[in-house]
């Protein structure tokens, strides 16, 4: 029902549109200048539609159901109902309606029931009526006033400003929000674990919290070392280290030779080809490291006498090493297209090689695009959890053995939140915790970014 | 002396010929003047005369370009010992986005010209004074060279170019981006490196062809149309269309 008054008013904000366009070029034909083009009486029209629909339907989301509520708990008030009650009877009575109350069905109950779908049937039937000729109030006034002289530009302009500010406010409150709801349950773990354990301990063991048996009472000492997230930060760390040591040297000189060595034809079709590796999803790199790496790893390290796990550091770091690769090549490559030829010139005229323009010249002038490419290739690397997940297994061993299992903040976190979790158990909080120690690791990484790009960028322009 | 030799040059963008049968003799230690309208060919000749033209793919030269009697479209040519002596100044003043100093020490470090840091001290400064900015920036030469006015870039540009002591500077169009006050510092100083250097200036001025040089050539749809003294080409020109244009008929 709401879906056919939806499109019916959109097609009312079409029929606005060419009203007001006609009336714009009935006007322009008794030769009267317009004050705007004649879309913008159409679209000056479509916004005297939309508005009025747009308030009547968020009034009416707000305020319908408490006002039903209100409606069926007044035939229970006076007598002697607690507030719990009255919202279970409510919940009841709803479920009724919808036919999915499994419950005793009484007399009472039923009649709400009744009267619920009737006061709702009447709320929906009402707001199509209050909608439509709101609509065509507003719409039938604005066509009235709109002369040769009526400003139109300036609302739709005003119109377009106020639609795209609330689609970026829509975006930064939705940051604020997670990171609120980060914070909130931060702190609840922080209550529970201090701060000082979680940040220098160096046993990181959650799965003790799973056999905690949920009617027992809190006790915190029973998590005294077993989460202390040194050796996961030390684990994601190190992995995000294995994966730039492939994928720095690799994603910088592919990108050097596309940008600068590659004919047009070569460039033509390399780049798409490098880009594909980047559309490849994570899980797909994840079995490729878990099934095909990791084994081979292992058995190369047997074959030269080596003890290799078969979930290794090394097997997870090389292959997000190799899925970072096309996001450095493909940015570098066209930070250092972007500088100037005149630069290049410049080198090439003074007798400098290729190889020393784009060392001497290019490079330093690409750096600042350079190392932003692979400070967003660092915070994929430490917010990577797929590959980590299949091949570096979940233990999370305080390692520097490439060769040895090891795990990382995004993995504990799939770890923790996998099967069954209890709100408020510092078990399910300390995924919280995780993500907003992650949430800071990469906010510092882009400031360091921005920062050193800048830097670079005062030095050299 | 004749410095440049240039014999029946045809240059082709891909398929399209850009420039016609070109010869045409440079004089050593003087100041040749290169005009004609725009599209004429006259900075693609001059791009020939460094080899330039192998950093674009679909260019081809052909003919023989002559310098100190040898050709430089020979395969044996090294372009690296080529452009250490022909120097080249741009349009757009295009330093290097490093300091003033690394700016000019450039050519020296790619070349080895350099033992030690004070003799590449002494090149910079030197390089410097000839391009007349050592007074105003020897203060500041570890501060970068793109922070400099446009007038003083090109000068950098131009202390650049003669760091390696070119015999031969190339100059597309040099002022072309810069103010009178800017123009007239770089023609003064054009007079002034002709003494040790010999100068190709490509430009739209005929004014400044007039006041700084010495010869003149006229381009014209890829031609070689006319070439002599400049005094000659302005005054009394033997050609039709080479006087037009002077005159400021066309183009």
């Amino acid at each position: 029902m709401n879906l056919i008054l939806f499109i019916f008013i959109v097609l009312l904000g079409f029929t606005s549109y060419y009203f007001g366009r006609k009336k714009a070029y009935t006007i322009q034909s008794t030769k009267k200048r317009l004050t705007a083009l004649p879309q913008f009486y159409g679209y000056y029209l479509a916004i005297w539609c939309a508005i009025p629909a747009f308030i009547i339907f968020s009034l009416w989301a707000i305020f319908e159901p408490t006002i039903v509520k209100l409606l069926i708990l007044s035939d229970y008030s006076n007598q002697g109902y607690l507030d719990d009650e009255l919202n279970l009877i409510y919940e009841k009575t709803k479920a009724l309606s919808r036919g999915q109350f499994t419950g005793e069905i009484t007399p009472f109950i039923d009649a709400s029931a009744e009267k619920y779908l009737s006061l709702r049937s009447i709320a929906q039937s009402s707001k199509v009526v209050i909608v439509l000729s709101a609509i065509i109030a507003s719409v039938a006034y604005a066509y009235k006033r709109i002369s040769s002289n009526s400003r139109t530009r300036e609302p739709v302009e005003k119109f377009l400003n106020a639609v795209l500010f609330t689609a970026s406010l829509a975006a930064i409150l939705t940051t604020v929000g997670i990171v609120f709801s980060l914070i909130f349950q931060t702190i609840d773990f922080f209550k529970v674990i201090p701060l000082f354990d979680f940040v220098f301990g160096t046993h990181w063991y959650p799965a003790k919290a799973f056999v905690r048996d949920s009617s027992e009472a809190l006790d915190p000492t029973m998590y005294s070392d077993t989460f202390g997230a040194v050796p996961i930060f030390a684990g994601t760390f190190f992995i995000a280290f294995i994966a730039m040591c492939v994928a720095i040297p690799i994603g910088l000189m592919s990108g050097i030779y596309l940008a600068e060595y590659a004919s047009a034809k070569v460039r033509q079709y390399a780049k798409p080809l490098i880009e594909i590796l980047a559309g490849i999803p994570t899980v797909v790199y994840g079995f490729f490291a878990a099934l095909t790496v990791g084994p081979f790893l292992k058995e190369l390290g047997t074959s030269m006498g080596l003890e290799v796990s078969a979930e290794s550091a090394l097997a997870a770091g090389g292959v997000m090493g190799i899925m970072i690769i096309p996001f450095i090549s493909s940015l570098s490559d066209d930070v250092i297209t972007s500088v100037p030829q005149s630069l290049r010139d410049g080198s090439y005229a003074m007798g400098a090689t290729k190889s020393e323009t784009i060392k001497r010249v290019i490079f330093p002038a690409a750096l600042p695009g350079i190392v932003g490419s692979i400070l967003l290739g660092v915070s994929r690397a430490i917010g990577e959890t797929m590959i980590v997940v299949m091949a570096s297994g979940l233990a999370a061993n305080l390692t520097l053995n490439p060769l040895e299992s090891t795990s990382t903040i995004t993995a504990q976190i799939v770890v923790i939140l996998i099967g069954d979790q209890a709100f408020g158990d510092p078990k399910t909080q300390a995924a919280f915790a995780l993500g907003m120690s992650l949430f800071l690791v990469t906010l510092c990484l882009n400031i360091v970014a921005l920062r050193v790009v800048k830097k670079y960028r005062e030095k050299y322009e | 002396m004749i410095k440049i030799k240039a014999k029946d040059v045809d240059v082709f963008y891909g398929k399209k010929q850009a420039l016609f049968n070109i010869s045409l003799d440079i004089e050593e230690n003087q100041v040749t003047a290169l005009i004609g309208p725009s599209g004429c060919g006259k900075s693609t000749f001059l791009r020939c005369l460094n080899r330039m033209n192998d950093v674009i793919d679909i260019c081809s030269v052909k003919g023989e370009i002559l310098i100190n009697d040898f050709n430089i479209n020979d395969k044996s040519c090294d372009v690296v010992r080529l452009r250490e002596k022909i120097g080249m100044v741009f349009q757009k003043p295009n330093p290097f986005p490093k300091t003033l100093y690394e700016n000019v020490s450039y050519g020296p470090t790619i070349h080895g010209m350099a033992q030690s840091k004070q003799e590449m001290d002494e090149i910079v400064e030197t390089s410097l004074k000839k391009a007349a900015l050592w007074e105003e920036v020897k203060d500041r030469l570890h501060e970068p060279g793109t922070g400099l006015s446009g007038g003083q870039q090109q000068r950098l540009c131009i202390a650049r170019a003669i760091s390696v002591r070119p015999e031969v500077i190339l100059m597309d169009e040099p002022c072309s981006a810069l103010d009178p006050i800017a123009t007239a510092q770089i023609e003064e100083l054009i007079d002034e490196l002709k003494k040790e250097h010999t100068i190709i200036i490509v430009t739209h001025s005929m004014a400044q062809a007039a006041r700084v040089s010495q010869n003149t050539g006229f381009f014209h749809l890829g031609q070689l149309i006319e070439h002599g003294s400049t005094d000659k080409i302005f005054k009394n020109p033997d050609n039709k269309k080479t006087q037009d244009y002077i005159t400021g008929r066309f183009g």
